[in-house]
């Protein structure tokens, strides 16, 4: 940017903003970083010394690491292929010329609107006719691409990619499949990243479908914690230790495609 | 229309040099007549292939689940019991069911509660965010952290804000001379409290979101609008905002759509977890809420699949009606 | 550096991708590979049933256990009823807890009839806890393991300050009905102008529990309008209208600080609360709370599980030897010792591991008293098809609603409006 740097009108309501959205992660380590007893009795504002106590109790309590593993494997699949699959067909819906594309949008767009909820006993039906109730599959493959990203890609393809460009290339002789790689990938980065953010996130913390598709041995991370809330009295030292400990490898993709997404943004400042 | 091998027609910006990477020249090395043909095919059925993984998808796992209730939404059944055919009867008892008409007027409440300051601010943040800030990685991303919090912290720390006899919003209230308020029996204020908590989950999201539109505009149109003088707000109005256009209908869209689905947070809100009566006189009970009662608390999923599809319709027409707005209001001619 | 992360990106996809391939090849006909049997148990909160399991399998070696654990009912309930809606993918035994039973109940035909498949257990379990889970044809759906005997816990020194004698013979005195309870609760509440009990759906329940007639007759008629919880909501009410409800509902954050905040005398106190009463009281309090078995108007019965064999099960016969071994005395004795639980089985009750147990905040001998107050319930209350519904969704959040505000005799009327809306 060209202008001045911005001064406190700027940074004072950002910084009220973000203190308001940071604070449950801190409150969630305050109490995970004291004894569930002694948070009770003093309700203190500064971290304790308990948390690595509390993080071996969660390790010994449930599958952490195999839990662990398994969403990021979830979420990972699910991330990836929802970005492409959903910038492919964004990119055919805002840029492309074909029979049926009006009706066909309208009906993606109509499919968000449809309760979920209750969708979950059909779709177990299904999942257990195609053999993948209890595997990690039951979880991936209903959420490999998602109305929302489609919606979310058109919107903005419609906007960031000129038509000049899809043209110029297809005067160049590019096909269609590396006009949208070559051409439409690059520009749409930030918003792909931020899909990325959206679709890991809420893969994450998905949890009464993994609860109910998954076995025993196969837990997400937030399926094994929530074996932490056993008992008549819930130890919520222990339960947000465990919620602590599994929000940390979510903020390291959040830094990453966050970066993507500014990475983006400056190459196309310096560009345009 | 027809499938010709133009591109759709469009604003855009001023052409840009396609960017490759490095290394990248395969460039029209082919023979040309194969070429023409092969472009001409690629023309007209790749289109189809690129949106078909969401329908192959939507019908293996969306479609089956969206048919089979509104089949169920035709018996009276109840899970693990022998349904009976009814017709539309249970439709016929929801038009009729106060209980599902109360649960409209709060979705309703909350959902224009919530989303008209949400929309407003999120902009606002966004227009904040899309100054030359210091460490922009860290307040961009950091506006999103609501997104990612777990369920089970915000569940604690509401419940210690909005407690009624221990809670600390209550104290504060009390400590300036004002009177108490029970966020749990009165129902605006009950309604006020979930579109805080609704507010707060999600603005950060859609400021997001209407950021990267924004840096989606090109540089160029803003230096024009700083050669003709225009200021920085009057740049924000003349600019800006006309050129969100599709993100400002998307954000629209998705926050209607989301909006009148209200679930977690109004379960959240209710003390003990898990019960899904919204209040004690069902004062907070949204239609979502409803319809998960009737499922997984009574275990009627006949009735509940009726509230789920008279639901979806209203959604439909209230988001078609929120799309026809927007796109009036913002518009520019185009599409 | 572009160039790199985007490389890292790609080969996680791919790893992602193939693990995902390679772990989805499990076997669902219930037999591994080296030919054993291979069982599932679904549980919620805490069976204690980790080393049992590895006991049984010891013991059986054709046979494979694993177990599903939940931590909370709710969520194991869930994935209870949407499995048996979709027809597949139930345990082989699957855990149920009381608050639940009338809705199985009301579907017994999707379990087995353990009279028929398992080894004969007659006379194991006390008999209201048999009869809750017998079914109209007799058959029985579930095994017992723990229960929840109900006393009643006080705090001493609040007590003393509201001038209530604390000598036995007045404590023996002050619960002795539920008329001499809310006596002494007005009394307290003026005294001292604080509450008596916590939430009046807490003193609700355990009424209406100890009439011989529910919501329900056997013919599943709606008798709420003419047994007699017309009276019982009376009495609560009135009492609430004398300032002795707390006004916290129960499980919520609110309720647990009230333990600390001291903000009322009394608990109705099934087993399994004695760890939240300490633990939500704090230290500070120790000492403080006394259990009496003197419970107004008798005993009662609050919570407990059973353990089913659904007939989606692949291997009912072993699935119900394993739930019948588990349920049996010795098992549910080391389960008591392990998580708490307080058993259900006769001889169980009278095993001095229970017997001579103490509970240290308290500085009682909690395990005799209970083992009485459990002998003490006489009647299985019968629960027709929609009792938890009514329970949970009508008479609690109408309770709520009088503590809230609303007059009490129109919170009635609606009750039994709702109640008939919800059965007809």
């Amino acid at each position: 940017m060209s202008e001045k740097r911005p001064g406190f009108a700027v940074y004072g309501p950002l910084i009220a903003f973000i203190i308001a959205s940071a604070f449950p992660f801190y409150w969630a380590f305050l109490v995970g970083s004291h004894d569930d007893q002694h948070f009770k009795a003093e309700q203190p504002w500064l971290p304790g010394g308990n948390f690595l106590v509390n993080a071996k109790d969660v390790l010994d309590k449930v599958e952490f690491w195999k839990a662990l593993g398994n969403s990021l494997i979830v979420s990972g699949t699910v991330t990836v292929s929802v970005v492409v699959l959903s910038s492919l067909a964004g990119f055919a819906f805002a840029k492309l010329r074909f029979k049926g594309r009006g009706p066909l949008l309208v009906f993606v767009v109509a499919t968000l609107a449809v309760p979920t909820q209750l969708g979950i006993i059909p779709l177990y039906m299904a999942m257990a006719e195609f053999g993948w109730a209890g595997e990690l599959g039951a979880v991936i493959v209903p959420n490999l691409i998602t109305a929302f990203g489609v919606f979310w890609m058109r919107q903005f393809i419609a906007d960031a990619v000129p038509d000049e460009l899809v043209e110029a290339a297809r005067m160049d002789g590019c096909s269609l499949l590396s006009t949208y790689w070559h051409v439409c990938l690059p520009a749409v980065r930030p918003a792909a990243a931020m899909l990325g953010i959206f679709t890991f996130m809420t893969s994450w913390n998905d949890f009464l479908w993994p609860l109910i598709a998954l076995n025993a041995e196969n837990p997400t991370i937030q399926v094994a914690l929530e074996k932490l809330k056993s008992g008549y009295y819930v130890n919520n030292s222990l339960v947000l230790a465990g919620t602590t400990m599994a929000t940390i490898p979510v903020l390291i993709v959040f830094l990453v495609l966050g970066r993507q997404i500014v990475a983006g943004i400056m190459q196309g400042a310096v560009k345009g | 229309m027809t499938t010709d091998t133009s591109v759709a027609s469009g604003r855009g910006a001023a052409p840009r040099p396609p960017r490759r990477p490095e290394g990248d020249d395969s460039v029209g090395l082919v023979d040309p007549t194969r070429r023409y043909r092969f472009s001409n095919l690629d023309a007209k059925f790749s289109p189809y292939l690129f949106v078909a993984p969401f329908f192959v998808l939507f019908t293996v796992v969306g479609l089956f689940p969206l048919l089979y209730t509104a089949y169920i939404s035709l018996f009276d059944w109840e899970i693990g019991l022998d349904g009976e055919f009814v017709g539309l009867a249970n439709y016929v008892e929801l038009l009729g069911d106060p209980q599902f008409w109360n649960a409209m007027v709060n979705t309703f409440s909350i959902f224009l509660m919530s989303s008209v300051p949400q929309i407003i601010v999120a902009v606002l943040i966004a227009a904040l965010l899309n100054t030359a800030l210091r460490a922009r990685t860290l307040w961009r991303m950091g506006v999103l952290l609501p997104y990612v919090a777990s369920l089970v912290a915000l569940t604690l720390i509401f419940g210690d804000l909005f407690g009624v006899q221990y809670g600390m919003i209550n104290d504060w209230l009390e400590a300036v001379g004002l009177d108490r308020i029970n966020w749990q029996a009165e129902r605006w204020w009950s309604h006020v409290a979930i579109a805080t908590m609704v507010d707060w989950r999600w603005t950060g999201y859609n400021a997001l979101i209407v950021l990267a539109a924004m840096q989606a505009i090109p540089r160029d149109v803003y230096e024009a609008a700083v050669v003709d003088g225009a200021g920085t707000m009057r740049r924000f109005f003349s600019v800006t905002l006309p050129m969100l256009r599709p993100t400002i209908i998307f954000v629209v869209i998705t926050s209607t759509i989301g909006g009148l689905q209200i679930f977690t947070e109004p379960l959240l809100f209710e003390p003990a977890g898990g019960n899904a009566n919204g209040g004690a006189s069902n004062q907070f009970q949204t239609v979502m809420l409803y319809m998960y009662q009737a499922g997984f608390g009574r275990y009627e999923l006949g009735y509940a699949s009726a509230v789920a599809w008279v639901l979806f319709v209203v959604i439909i027409a209230i988001a078609g009606i929120n799309f026809m707005l927007t796109r009036r209001i913002a518009s520019s001619g185009e599409d | 550096m572009r160039n790199r992360r985007a490389g890292l990106g790609s080969l996680l996809a791919c790893t992602a991708v193939l693990a995902a391939v390679t772990t989805a090849c499990g076997s669902d006909s219930g037999t591994s590979a080296d030919g054993k049997i291979e069982l599932t148990i679904a549980t919620f909160n805490q069976f204690g049933y980790e080393e049992l399991l590895k006991e049984y399998e010891a013991a059986h070696p054709n046979i494979k256990v694993s177990e599903r654990k939940t931590g909370q009912a709710a969520d194991h309930h869930k994935n209870l009823f949407t499995k048996m809606a979709a027809g597949s993918g139930l345990s082989d035994v699957e855990g149920v807890e009381e608050g639940y039973l009338s809705q199985v109940m009301t579907r017994a035909g999707q379990f087995n009839n353990l009279k028929e498949i398992g080894p004969n257990v007659d006379g194991r379990w006390l008999d209201w806890k048999t009869k809750s889970v017998t079914a109209k044809g007799g058959e029985l759906i579930g095994y017992g393991t723990d229960i929840g005997p109900l006393a009643m816990c006080y705090r001493k020194d609040l007590l003393e300050a509201g001038g209530i004698p604390t000598d036995e013979a007045g404590i023996a005195a002050t619960f002795a009905t539920w008329d001499s309870y809310f006596a002494a609760g007005k009394q307290y509440a003026e005294k001292t102008g604080k509450a008596w009990f916590d939430s009046a759906a807490q003193i609700f329940n355990p009424m209406h529990n100890q009439a011989e007639l529910g919501y329900f007759d056997k013919d599943d008629k709606l008798v709420i309008d003419s047994n007699g919880d017309k009276a019982i909501w009376g009495k609560v009410t009135a009492a609430v209208a004398q300032g002795q409800s707390a006004k916290l509902k129960a499980w919520t954050p609110e309720w647990e600080t009230g333990f600390r905040e001291s903000a009322f005398a009394t608990k109705t106190c099934p087993a399994w609360l004695l760890g939240n009463i300490e633990k939500n009281s704090g230290p500070e309090h120790k000492g403080k709370w006394v259990v009496t078995g003197s419970f107004p108007d008798g005993g009662g019965n609050w919570g407990g599980s059973f353990l089913t064999v659904p007939k989606q099960s692949k291997h009912p016969k072993e699935a119900a030897e394993l739930a019948a071994w588990l349920t049996a005395p010795e098992q549910q004795i080391k389960a008591f010792k392990a998580k708490n639980t307080f058993p259900s089985q006769l001889e169980a009750l009278d095993n001095p591991e229970l017997t001579e147990s103490t509970n240290e905040y308290f500085g009682q001998q909690v395990g005799k008293l209970y083992a009485e107050q459990a002998k003490k319930v006489d009647v299985a209350q019968y629960k027709g098809p929609k009792d938890g519904q009514i329970q949970d969704d009508i008479v609690g959040p109408a309770l709520l609603s009088v503590e809230q505000g609303t007059n009490a005799d129109e919170a009635w009327k609606k009750v039994v409006e709702d109640a008939q809306k919800a059965t007809k």
